[in-house]
């Protein structure tokens, strides 16, 4: 010891005095973390770790991750099933007997009093494979409607149709390693260091091994904007036309890989001559980016031995976000991107399991990626469920974003709403609250009773959350992994898993449709059904072989490897649709974006902040997460701001054509003088100001286009109104 | 400076012996590894130099304190009682953290590291990240700063704790501190320029960052470092530079002077920065790249320029100091006056000391010093643990100026002792109630001679103590405080309120003794005008020097004129309204000749008035003023101005808004 002192202190660090880790996968983000839960000799969970030898994070997790552990018995958790006739009375706890009886009565009334289809049933992202698996057949097996969609339409509809339109099916054919691969990597709206830490980290890792020029395209000036070699700052919506003048540049010069095209697609006549209206003369006006910069940046990612794209939602939340999907996909097989080592059309996606509902929930299809429009497959299902094919729709229902239109014309009637929060989530909130008023019964599925959604709930059912359950989510990567059951649920709450297979027994008279007892019964169903498949085949994996490969890539069919799958699709040209070839598929733009004018000057974007997830209802009883953003608030530009005579750290009430909201000013030249941010999280807060225009082709909203005014606010009103709009 | 010190420590030193029996087994590690821990994850020194760029001995071996009978190499640090010493061949010498400002994301994985292996609940973080940014849309550039301990070879936390809580190891030079053994007084958080002692108002103590020596011991680099998504923060023996790192910097743009601490950690940030980076906190401080291309702090007028009087902001959570400070000081003061002019044969004080009032007088001046140490005490986090004040005579200016006030109440007190030994009226009491005659046992003692010679000793320890009162804001971290000024004002409060408390005894007592009151008043009004001279002497340097500081004492001033301008305008016109007028007192005194001692009583006395209440308003202005060179803070996180918001509208009550509802 220095400093004369001889005497020693007692060092005391706290010590978790872990006796057994439990093997988990991250119940946040898509990226798919493995994630080891310590417990104590008392069983009790008091830490948690990233697994040291998984191969997606490598040891590494982020905030959320680090703290996960903490929200199993946070605050607002539900504890007993609830119910009450009228949402303006007081709920009254009950049994999960009589809760899922009244449930099932109520859903069975509306569906004979309205027809099939008046009931709807929206998920989600957040549950595990075998719960989508067999809510999905619940669903379609059983209850019988159309109108069965999950909340991914708000993240990742976009890239699916996207996949879906080109490649002939849904799933990114890339993977991580391609960013040890790749020779320039293009990132359109997406700000991994803040949406996906883990996979920024692999990136850089590999930016450190060796170094390769990254591009990022995002009218914020995000770390990632910052990081990149080049930063497109371009026009929010405009995506389709930065990349239609980049592929003029391509084909202009002739730098296409025309072999490959030849050989691998069709519609390249038409893309040729669509583009040649987008010359970056004309087409830099539209997308704010100067044409000297588009021609740099088409000729670097042309010439690069590979190049990959990766994106989130700036791409996916437009009105373009379809045909922005597409346009990525088309400049990647222009380039001959697709199926190679760092050459890929990665969709960075959103939810911890977006992949698991896509691939087996039966939400805009049927299980393992069919299709309800494709008759052998329709036949395929019905005949492995037991059921008659005409149970089946010829077609797929409406999706979640236009079931709500559907509750306002009076179509549908009862919705069922299994871990959403739509009061948050879904943009113009007065449109949704008046919806969800107006429904005669509605089902609340979720891990937190304080879930806003909840004030208009019939029946509130108390879901079990993460490894109080057990199954697979399906990362950005095709990856499956496993959450082992650490604890049981908490209070009387009841996993998702053993709600739908209740649900079930009441619909489902005769057993004539068979419901696996455990979530591994459902998975050994799913391989079944993936078997032969032509990408999504997991019939060589087993739960035991997930946790020893620290999770699979799918395809990873039987008779082949068991510990790994396959790293990426269509790697030898062939892709899913019916002639092999994938479509290149002509984009026009069209402008029908609210956009900044004299009456609401702003560009109103919105986004993520790193510590919180989603509407905030588990990060935000997280004191260690939320208090880095415990109230909401907004970026803008202080030349904007000195001319509204708005202050830093001052709050500001901001008005739309659909209502206004009460936010913190944070000055900051993140930001274009004629646009805000803010960070969507917040109940009442960005999504009373949004529009949330409609993409033709996935039906997912327009989150980030939008056009806002700012007005002067009493300060201690503001306050007040933000106080009681953060109350859970 | 590493000379051995006698341990005369009133805390209870751990002698792992003494709990063997409760220790572990040898064999259970320090810190549960996971199978193949990643590369990142372990420490990576291969060698190391002989000294660093201070020209301080990385081998901390070779500075240790030679008399320690435990001096070996592989000696335990006995972490949570567990004898098992690490295989770490570097294990004594000068770890630092390496943070690569060009990469951190801000993504806050190593605060949630940190936070979730210490336990931490959400208003207390060993490490913060702020930021600093700067530049104009789309060239815009945000610098995001992770800082924990700096572990630093000159400890000012180490140094300026009163209760020896702190250690630093020549083990990684490891700066440790012990919560159990620290009183919450926060004086480490004064003097650390990197906000890294987190005082937690609730449980009343301060914790800090531990350097993760339980993982240093197994071979792994700290929780954080090791959490670390930018490949940011790294970790290894002082000076080397990791592995595909080119620059070892001390400082970037938002860090403090390292010069005040030498603090072990290094930088890289090799990304050019716009000319001026400002914080988003509520600091009023930015950062401009001079000649050199470093980054000096520059005032950044971010509350406008009109002037405020704030009076409800001057009502602080440092009101006890206010009152401790200005207590001791009078308290001193009225002592002083009294016993240097009856030392310099004013008779007028002559016969006051002699006299029965002296004791009560004497009692008042203890007493209200015991109030002041009270106060001092009610400060404190866990207030029971006062005594553990005194434990760091050695470095500590706190327990010196605590012991020497403590030792200036003694001495006061047994003057009054033997005053009393001689008060008559007391002696008259005694003597009907008991048999005691007190005046024959005075007669046996030199009563006189112990209570003049027990003053004298007072007034040499309380010099002492307030001595040690001004060293005790003399600190770097602070530019305001660390200015002549604060000399100046103390030194001239203790006159012009000691002034006022010696007065207010002193004049009725010759009024009613019908004794002349002319010289009291004529030393009265000496007292208080060299008091409020001195005061307004240091305030004008001051404020010239914090007018041309760059620095947060040049903020904090910015922030008097503004936000507290009016309040310390009131307070100057005061000021200067008492030096004049008690200058003209004094004239009017030195030149009639007629006795209207009454009428100068009146007036001397509305004067010493109209100067406590500037007083208090300068005190207040002194605390609430004061801007640490702390860390850039984020948006909410490490906030004052957010939450001190939280607190008012009650968002604060929610834990995990992570701003304690109340400060201690």
């Amino acid at each position: 010891m220095l400093f004369g002192r001889k005497n020693r202190k007692p060092i005391i660090i706290p010590d978790k005095k872990v006796k057994a880790w439990k093997y988990t996968t991250c119940n946040y983000c898509s990226t798919g973390c493995s994630i080891e839960i310590g417990l104590d000799e008392n069983q009790q969970i008091i830490t948690t770790r990233g697994h040291a030898e998984a191969d997606v994070n490598r040891g590494k997790l982020c905030i959320k991750g680090l703290l996960e552990h903490e929200l199993f018995d946070s605050a607002g958790r539900g504890t007993e099933p609830l119910i009450r006739t009228q949402h303006f009375e007081p709920f009254l706890p009950t049994s999960w007997q009589k809760a899922l009886d009244h449930s099932a009565e109520q859903i069975k009334n509306i569906q004979i009093k309205y027809g099939r289809d008046a009931f709807a049933i929206v998920s989600t992202g957040q549950l595990l494979t075998e719960e989508f698996y067999t809510l999905g057949k619940l669903v379609r097996a059983c209850i019988g409607t159309n109108n069965y969609d999950g909340n991914t339409t708000l993240c990742m509809a976009s890239a699916v149709s996207g996949y879906k339109r080109s490649f002939g099916l849904d799933g990114p054919p890339g993977c991580y390693d391609d960013f040890e691969h790749t020779h320039c990597l293009m990132a359109f709206g997406s700000n991994l260091p803040e949406q996906h830490p883990i996979i920024y980290w692999r990136l850089k890792e590999a930016l450190e091994k060796r170094k390769f020029p990254l591009i990022v395209v995002d009218p914020r000036v995000t770390m990632f904007a910052q990081f990149a070699d080049i930063h497109l700052p371009i026009t929010p919506g405009t995506d389709c036309v930065l990349i239609n003048a980049m592929l003029y540049v391509i084909l202009d010069e002739n730098l296409q890989d025309q072999s490959y095209i030849e050989a691998n697609t069709h519609g390249f006549d038409e893309i040729k001559r669509v583009v040649q209206d987008y010359d970056p003369k004309s087409a830099q006006h539209i997308c704010g980016i100067d044409e000297d910069t588009i021609r740099t940046v088409a000729r670097l990612y042309a010439k690069a031995p590979s190049a990959m794209s990766i994106w989130t939602m700036g791409i996916n939340q437009s009105t373009h976000g379809s045909d922005g999907v597409v346009n990525i996909n088309n400049l990647n097989l222009i380039t001959g991107n697709i199926g190679k080592k760092g050459g890929t059309s990665l969709s960075i996606t959103g939810q911890c399991n977006a992949m698991g509902t896509r691939e087996w929930s039966s939400c805009s299809g049927l299980p393992g990626y069919r299709y309800l429009e494709n008759s052998t497959e329709r036949k395929e299902v019905a005949n492995f469920w037991r059921i008659e094919e005409s149970f089946l729709p010829k077609k797929r229902g409406l999706s979640q974003t236009d079931i709500f239109a559907a509750i306002e014309t009076g179509e549908i009637k009862g919705l069922w709403l299994i871990a959403t929060n739509p009061m948050t989530s879904m943009p113009n909130t007065a449109r949704i609250r008046k919806a969800l008023e107006k429904l005669e019964f509605l089902i609340v599925q979720d891990v937190y009773q304080d879930v806003e959604t909840n004030q208009y709930a019939h029946v509130y059912l108390p879901a079990a959350v993460w490894a109080e359950k057990e199954g697979c989510h399906t990362n950005t990567e095709r990856r499956v992994n496993l959450t082992r059951n650490v604890l049981p649920p908490f209070a009387n709450s009841k996993t998702d898993f053993w709600i739908f297979n209740q649900m079930a027994e009441r619909f489902n008279p005769s057993n004539k449709v068979a419901f696996p007892q455990t979530p591994e019964g459902a998975f050994e169903e799913m391989k079944q059904l993936s078997k032969g498949h032509k990408t999504l085949d997991i019939s060589a994996m087993s739960y035991d072989n997930i946790e020893k490969a620290r999770g699979i890539q799918w395809p990873c069919r039987e008779g082949e490897h068991h510990l790994t799958g396959e790293a990426r699709l269509y790697t030898n040209g062939v892709f899913a649709t019916p002639s092999g070839k994938a479509n290149l598929i002509a984009i026009n733009f069209f402008n029908n974006n609210e956009q900044p004018c004299q009456q609401y000057p702003f560009w109103l974007n919105s986004g993520r902040v790193v510590e919180h997830f989603h509407t905030r209802t588990r990060t935000g009883k997280i004191g260690n997460c939320n208090k880095f953003s415990p109230t909401p608030y907004m970026e803008i530009n202080p030349d904007a701001a000195q001319k509204l005579g708005v202050t830093h750290q001052s709050y500001v009430r901001l008005v739309s054509r659909r209502g206004d909201a009460v936010v913190m000013a944070q000055l900051t030249h993140r930001v274009p003088p004629n646009m805000v941010f803010i960070p969507f999280h917040y109940h009442d807060c960005v999504n009373r100001l949004t529009l949330g225009l409609l993409d033709p082709h996935s039906r997912q909203p327009a989150f980030k286009q939008a056009a806002v005014k700012i007005t002067a606010i009493d300060q201690k009103h503001a306050a007040t109104i933000n106080l009681q709009r953060r109350r859970f | 400076m590493y000379k051995a010190y006698k341990n005369t420590d009133a805390v209870q030193a751990f002698d792992p012996k003494k709990q063997q029996s409760s220790a572990k087994s040898p064999s259970e590690p320090l810190w549960q590894k996971r199978e193949n821990e990643p590369h990142y994850a372990k420490l990576q020194d291969k060698d190391s130099q002989i000294k660093n760029r201070y020209g301080k001995p990385i081998d901390l071996l070779d500075i240790t304190d030679r008399e320690s009978p435990n001096l070996s190499k592989n000696r335990s640090l006995f972490i949570n009682n567990n004898p098992k010493v690490g295989a770490n061949p570097h294990r004594n010498k000068q770890h630092g953290f390496f943070f690569n400002a060009d990469n951190c994301i801000g993504c806050h994985a190593c605060e949630a590291a940190c936070s979730e292996k210490n336990n931490n609940p959400a208003h207390i973080a060993f490490r913060s990240v702020g930021y600093v940014e700067g530049g104009s849309y789309p060239d815009y550039q945000r610098l995001n700063i992770s800082m924990a301990c700096n572990h630093c070879d000159d400890p000012v936390c180490l140094k300026g704790c009163p209760t020896r809580a702190y250690t630093k190891h020549a083990e990684y030079g490891a700066v440790l501190q012990d919560p159990e053994t620290c009183f919450g007084c926060g004086y480490c958080t004064w003097v650390c320029p990197y906000n890294a002692p987190q005082l937690d108002p609730i449980k009343g103590q301060v914790s800090k960052c531990n350097m993760c020596v339980d993982r240093l011991e197994e071979g792994l680099k700290p929780a954080c470092v090791s959490a670390c998504v930018g490949n940011a923060l790294d970790f290894g023996v002082i000076e080397n530079i990791p592995e595909n790192r080119q620059q070892c910097k001390t400082s970037i743009p938002g860090f403090p002077d390292p010069s005040i601490t030498h603090p072990n950690i290094r930088f890289q940030q090799t990304k050019d920065m716009p000319l001026e980076m400002n914080r988003t906190d509520s600091v009023a401080i930015k950062y401009v790249k001079d000649q050199q291309g470093d980054f000096k702090p520059v005032v950044d007028q971010t509350q406008g320029k009109t002037k405020q009087w704030s009076f409800n902001k001057l009502n602080s959570k440092e009101n006890p100091l206010v009152a401790f400070t200005l207590l001791a000081q009078a308290a001193y003061g009225m002592f002083f006056i009294v016993l240097v002019a009856a030392l310099f044969n004013i008779s007028t004080f002559v016969h006051f000391i002699h006299a029965d009032i002296f004791m009560p007088f004497s009692l008042l001046s203890v007493g209200i010093m015991s109030f002041a140490l009270l106060m001092s005490v009610t400060h404190l986090g866990k207030p029971m643990r006062f005594y553990r004040g005194f434990n760091n005579l050695r470095y500590s200016p706190m327990s010196r100026e605590g012991f020497g006030l403590a030792l200036f109440s003694t001495f006061v007190g047994l003057a009054a002792l033997f005053s009393a030994m001689k008060n008559q009226w007391l002696n008259q009491v005694i003597a009907k109630l008991t048999t005691l005659n007190m005046h024959a046992i005075a007669n046996t003692l030199p009563v006189e001679q112990l209570q003049l010679f027990s003053a004298i000793l007072a007034l040499v320890a309380g010099f002492a103590g307030l001595y040690y009162m001004n060293q005790c804001y003399q600190i770097k971290a602070r530019p305001f405080w660390h200015h002549w000024q604060t000399t100046t004002a103390f030194a001239g409060n203790s006159l012009s309120l000691g002034a006022l408390l010696s007065a207010l005894i002193v004049l009725p007592y010759l009024h009613f003794t019908e004794q002349n009151s002319q010289q009291a008043l004529l030393v009265f009004t000496l007292a208080l005008l060299s008091g409020v001279l001195l005061e307004g002497i240091g305030l004008i340097a001051h404020s010239r020097a914090m007018n041309n500081s760059n620095n947060e004492g040049g903020a904090a001033h910015y922030i008097q004129r503004t936000v507290f301008g009016k309040s310390y305008w009131l307070r100057n016109y005061l000021l200067l309204f008492t030096i004049l007028s008690t200058s003209v007192l004094l004239i009017v005194q030195l030149t009639t000749t007629e006795n209207h001692s009454t009428t100068i009583t009146l007036f001397w006395f509305v004067l010493a008035f109209v100067n406590l209440i500037s007083a208090i308003i300068s005190r207040a202005l002194f605390y609430v003023l004061v801007i640490p060179t702390t860390m850039p803070g984020a948006f909410f996180w490490k906030n004052k101005s957010f939450e001190q918001h939280a607190r008012e509208i009650g968002l604060a009550d929610n834990p995990a808004t992570g701003v304690a509802p109340t400060t201690h």
